[in-house]
């Protein structure tokens, strides 16, 4: 009998897990919810409802100036990162990363610790305050979750250009600027576009900030479907406009999946890191910004830790972190804060292994089948394009009756970490991967190595950061998700960003502040812990 | 090297990867219309002497002068120096024509003279029928001739050609060589062209410099380099044979050397293999320590049997170098002297 490729089963594999937990619930969903609703008229329904449409228009506006603000700044501050080599670099590039894989909640909690009337800017700086709240607070909320991420794929497209290609420029008497044009304006704006694609998705669907900031005017569509489901009883109009909201964002998270296979380092010699040419302005300017964006985020990280010290309006040092472990905040979480951190390692540990798992298969088909990598980027980008809070809802409508409900949601909770961290996990192992000569996976074939030893023992090893860092886009994401874990979440497997936001909810803010800062401090050991392991493979 | 004024004058030029010093206190000097070529194996250090001249790299010490203008403080773009590597690095979005009017564009040249030199350059590397072709649908070494085409219209005053040939076929590479060879010398241009393929480096040179481990070793003429190799090291990368001769080592090519049957206290070989090369007969011999020796003659040796060696011509070697010996080769000081 013919034996058939380990890519094509690893292939039907992953497609099965995908849409074993994605599309079949989420298309379940929407059938059903436009069934119940009264068929094709409930979307044009759904479509005329002026509330509706003022969540769109929301969510267009937050979107749109989020993306270009992240890119006016990231743009800049990515060039520097990805073209010049200076003295801790890689860690300072890999702990960009950070702010993006916290849960937007401590953004929040971090943008009034620093612009809120009593922050630690906007307290002497009473015109800062701006930022604080409305549409300036939301944006600068989704500034800090995402500017990182451009930067880092902006950095990523300047060494994916070639750089034989812009030597020979320089060779042919064309000047830098025209270098730049030639060569790495391209795959850089590409890198730039790919950040301002994730950001305008991620910023129009947000869910916390505009609820903690801003308020009912200023409500996205994903927090107009959770409200329909959770606070209105309107289940089959909460899927129907599910289902509106996945099919207007299908656009730019295509041309994302499209765009980002792009990213890839070009043919011959790439474009290396070489010393800043001090001697020009423009140097000087890129670096500018690029040390205020780190200074922005570092600022963030700290007040969130300050205001977990030391409170708003005074009272003990300390007070939150003892607040955070009272007996009160165990019985208004449901759990002890020592159970929520337990849950929260645990969960994401899952969603690791089972994202790093997957990653690591889904690249191994598109190393070897690259005719199917567009195709299989699209079916893993379905569970961010449904965003958190539909796949949740649909994996509780579908799933959680199979699993045994309530007992097991857990199951859920971190199989939906998983599909949402997935995306990012397979890139940042598919990106290194492509950058590898074929010569390597080809003579351990000729050795004796089938497709998939080969992998594992001729390219793998050599990419082993890309598969650090996937584990730690897996592991973090998860470790961060708050949506999806919100709505499926019950009291005992309460997590960190869960009690975050039940605290803060609750006007607990010295609490919540505790809980966002104890966050903070798990995600940073396990940057940590990655960043070290992974020293020895810098140089 | 002709008496007019060098063109280029590397002096003391040392550079470094990291902390590891790739090229080590180099100089030489190039004159107008010259082609130099830098031979050496992989990893001495070739392209990065290129790239430090061309501007890619800064020097950790000396100075690089072309026309008697110190380079340290001059962009790559300013240096009137074309560079080709070994991936043509072709523009993917142009035509062959575009790329070869690239730099006449930049230039500013007027419509009629961008033209004219079109013309003259794609009739020189045989380009006319390929103008409206993508690079991408051109064979590796028809990428290689835009290439050059596109480096000459640039008028450099200085070629770099790092490698050019090394990813074109083995059939295409003799022709392609005769073609650069031409079209630099029609352009007047100077050159320094690295390779680490013998042949190539003593066919398209004017004058041969190698360079181990960084460090020039020897400069001169091709034949003179290739007829006096002054250490084993040389020896061996010119492809001689090592003998031992009544004064020490010698160099032996395998053209000029005999076998013959042994007698007395000669020193024997074990014939290890012999096959035809061409019209000729290639036959490896194996030493009682090991050592191998290359000999070429007009019948095969049979395998397993004993020979003894002797040798028509030979250069006996004056200095064993042990691999990395920084010492300064004679031509070199005869060249300053001068």
């Amino acid at each position: 009998m013919r034996r058939v490729p380990t890519e094509v089963v690893l292939l039907a594999a992953v497609v099965a897990v995908v849409g074993a937990f994605a599309v079949l619930p989420a298309g379940e969903l929407f059938a059903r919810s436009v069934g119940d609703a009264g068929g094709a008229r409930a979307i044009s329904g759904v479509l005329a409802d002026p509330v509706t449409r003022r969540t769109f228009s929301n969510s267009l506006l937050q979107g749109g100036l989020s993306a270009a603000c992240a890119v006016a700044v990231g743009y800049p501050a990515g060039v520097f990162a990805g073209r010049y080599r200076w003295w801790g670099r890689e860690t300072v590039r890999a702990a960009l990363l950070l702010p993006f894989l916290l849960p937007s909640l401590v953004m929040v909690l971090g943008v009034l610790d620093l612009f809120g009337p009593s922050g630690l800017l906007g307290s002497p700086v009473p015109t800062v305050r701006w930022f604080s709240s409305g549409v300036p607070g939301v944006v600068a909320v989704n500034l800090f979750y995402n500017v990182p991420i451009v930067v880092v794929l902006t950095a990523t497209g300047c060494e994916a250009s070639s750089s034989a290609l812009e030597e020979s420029v320089a060779s042919l008497g064309g000047s830098p600027a025209r270098a730049y044009l030639e060569s790495w304006a391209r795959p850089s704006w590409v890198g730039a576009g790919c950040g301002a694609l994730l950001t305008f998705v991620f910023s129009a669907l947000s869910f916390a900030p505009p609820i903690l900031l801003c308020g009912s005017r200023c409500t996205t569509v994903e927090v107009r479907v959770y409200e329909l489901a959770e606070v209105f009883g309107e289940p089959a109009t909460a899927g129907v406009l599910a289902l509106v909201l996945v099919l207007a964002f299908l656009v730019p998270a295509l041309v994302y999946v499209l765009l980002v296979r792009r990213l890839r380092p070009a043919r011959g010699r790439t474009s290396f890191a070489r010393p800043p040419p001090w001697d020009a302005a423009t140097t000087w300017a890129l670096a500018a910004v690029f040390v205020a964006v780190v200074a922005a985020e570092l600022a963030l990280v700290l007040a969130v830790v300050f205001r977990s010290i030391v409170a708003v309006g005074g009272g003990p040092v300390g007070r939150g972190w003892a607040l955070l472990g009272s007996p009160s905040t165990a019985t208004r979480l449901g759990i002890s804060v020592g159970g929520a951190v337990g849950n929260t390692l645990f969960f994401a540990s899952l969603a690791a292994g089972i994202g790093i798992v997957l990653a690591t298969a889904t690249s191994f088909v598109t190393a070897r089948r690259p005719q199917v990598a567009t195709a299989l980027g699209v079916v893993l980008f379905v569970p961010v394009l449904l965003s958190p809070v539909v796949l949740a809802q649909a994996l509780a409508t579908f799933w959680k009756p199979i699993v045994g409900g309530a007992t097991n949601i857990w199951v859920l909770i971190v199989l939906s970490q998983a599909l949402l961290g997935l995306p990012f996990a397979v890139q940042s192992l598919e990106i290194p991967l492509a950058g590898l000569p074929r010569a390597g996976a080809e003579s351990a074939e000729t050795l004796g190595a089938s497709s998939w030893g080969a992998y594992v023992d001729a390219e793998l090893p050599r990419v082993r950061r890309g598969i650090q860092t996937a584990v730690l886009f897996a592991f973090a994401l998860g470790l961060g998700e708050f949506t999806a874990t919100n709505f499926l979440v019950t009291p005992r497997f309460v997590t960190l960003p869960v009690a975050v936001y039940t605290l803060t909810d609750a006007r607990l803010f010295a609490a919540a502040g505790a809980a966002a800062a104890l966050l903070l401090l798990l995600s940073l050991i396990v940057f940590a812990l990655i960043v070290a392991s992974g020293v020895d493979e810098r140089e | 090297m002709s008496a007019s004024r060098p063109l280029l004058e590397v002096e003391g030029v040392s550079a470094s990867w990291g902390r590891t010093e790739v090229v080590r206190r180099v100089s030489f000097q190039v004159a107008p219309g010259e082609t130099l070529t830098l031979l050496g194996p992989n990893g001495s250090g070739k392209t990065t002497l290129l790239r430090v001249i061309a501007g890619f790299e800064p020097p950790t010490a000396g100075t690089v002068r072309l026309e008697g203008l110190d380079l340290a403080r001059v962009p790559p773009h300013r240096r009137s120096i074309g560079l080709l590597f070994q991936e043509p690095a072709l523009f993917p979005h142009r035509s062959v024509l575009e790329n070869i009017a690239y730099a006449p564009l930049l230039q500013r040249r007027s419509p009629g003279e961008i033209r004219s030199l079109v013309q003259q350059l794609s009739a020189l590397l045989s380009l006319d029928r390929l103008l409206d072709r993508s690079p991408e649908h051109l064979s590796g070494g028809e990428q290689q001739r835009v290439a050059l085409a596109r480096t000459l219209a640039a008028r450099p005053k200085l070629v770099l050609l790092d490698e050019p040939f090394a990813s074109v076929d083995v059939q295409v590479r003799a022709g392609l060589l005769a073609e650069f060879r031409t079209a630099l010398r029609e352009f007047g241009a100077a050159a320094i062209h690295v390779t680490h393929d013998r042949e190539e480096g003593l066919f398209l040179g004017d004058r041969l410099a190698l360079i181990f481990d960084g460090t020039l070793v020897a400069v001169g003429s091709p034949a003179e380099v290739f007829a006096r190799p002054d250490s084993d090291r040389t020896a061996r990368f010119l492809g001689y044979n090592l003998l031992p001769g009544p004064d020490g080592l010698v160099a032996v090519l395998p053209d000029d050397l005999i076998a013959r049957v042994p007698s007395g206290n000669d020193r024997t070989y074990t014939v290890r293999a012999s096959g035809p090369v061409g019209r000729r007969f290639l036959t490896v011999l194996e030493g009682a320590d090991g050592d191998r020796v290359e000999l070429r003659s007009d019948s095969p040796l049979s395998v397993g049997s004993t020979m003894a060696l002797s040798w028509a011509r030979g250069v006996p070697l004056r200095e064993a170098s042990g691999g990395s010996s920084p010492v300064e080769p004679k031509c070199l000081t005869a060249m300053r002297a001068s």
